[in-house]
């Protein structure tokens, strides 16, 4: 190999990943320090949060040393150790997405949409009605509509859908999420409605 | 509602979960947690179940394809000459 001394007399990465591969648990940790950094910025970048962008590095780190043998010669070491590590980071903040999620009133909505309920086959019901569906998805605000037009009506693929509203693809899906129960919660709106209305039940 | 831990998850997770879980965007573990908190919560699946219809009710092709109200387009048609005549 040509590249097996660095001009500073360094090993490189590639050599090194041969012997991580072979199970040198120094070999490991030079090449962790020599990347680490750049893996933090990466992943501190993409979670927001140090705490977690550390998390991240550790998954990296683990995975690297667990399948350094799978490393083909296509990519440079570096980069696909921040291949490794942008996926962990962008895994641990949709796992935080998704409990935020849950705190900002995800139960609220899904108490409206009729979750818990005794009676929430009534969405499905109400929403196989054409009219009362249009009506029901009339009184949304526009990021609602939007989110369902582009993803359920015209069925944009999410990341479609993400690019043409100018928005991640989680920050899509969860404005999706939260637009189908918006839109459950005005569906049980419309069908209270027009019960009341019509004096008694309905088919 | 009286939370519930089946399957790992919790009611609210599962609710966290459901739009991701009918778009089949979740990896096949996740899936199976999920699937195994609505086999043993029936509130959970019943409001999955609903939910669910109403997303194959709104992705129908008759709304996708329906047409734009005439008397709109006519009103853009003539504002449209309007303007053209104006100009
Ligand atoms: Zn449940």
């Amino acid at each position: 190999m040509l590249d097996r001394q660095k001009s500073d007399g360094s090993i490189s990465d590639r050599d090194l990943m041969v012997q991580v591969a072979a199970g040198d648990r120094r070999a490991f940790e030079q090449l962790a320090r020599r990347h680490a950094a750049a893996i933090l910025r990466l992943t501190r970048a993409v979670t927001g949060q140090a705490a977690t962008a550390e998390d991240a590095l550790q998954q990296t780190l683990l995975s690297v040393y667990q399948s350094a043998s799978a490393f083909r010669a296509e990519s440079s070491v570096r980069t696909w150790m921040l291949t490794i590590a942008r996926n962990a980071a962008y895994r641990i903040r949709a796992k935080s997405d998704r409990q935020s999620l849950v705190e900002e009133r995800l139960m609220e909505l899904g108490l409206g949409a009729g979750w818990g309920s005794g009676d929430p086959e009534t969405i499905a019901l109400a929403a196989e009605r054409k009219d009362t569906l249009l009506r029901a998805l009339s009184t949304l605000s526009v990021q609602d509509q939007e989110a369902l037009i582009l993803r359920d009506i015209e069925g944009l693929q999410a990341s479609e859908a993400a690019a043409l509203l100018g928005i991640g693809e989680r920050a899509l899906k969860s404005r999706l999420h939260r637009a189908r129960l918006r839109l459950a919660a005005a569906l049980r709106r419309e069908s209270e409605m027009s019960a009341s209305a019509q004096e008694g039940p309905q088919l | 509602m009286n939370e519930k831990t089946v399957a790992g998850l919790q009611c609210s997770e599962v609710l966290a979960l459901l739009s991701e879980y009918l778009d089949h965007e979740l990896d096949s573990a996740m899936v199976e947690r999920v699937e195994g908190h609505l086999l043993g919560c029936p509130n959970c699946e019943r409001f999955g179940r609903s939910f669910g219809s109403m997303v194959v009710s709104l992705r129908r092709d008759s709304i996708a394809s329906e047409s734009v109200d005439s008397e709109l387009v006519m009103r853009l048609l003539t504002q449209i000459d309007r303007l053209t005549t104006e100009a």
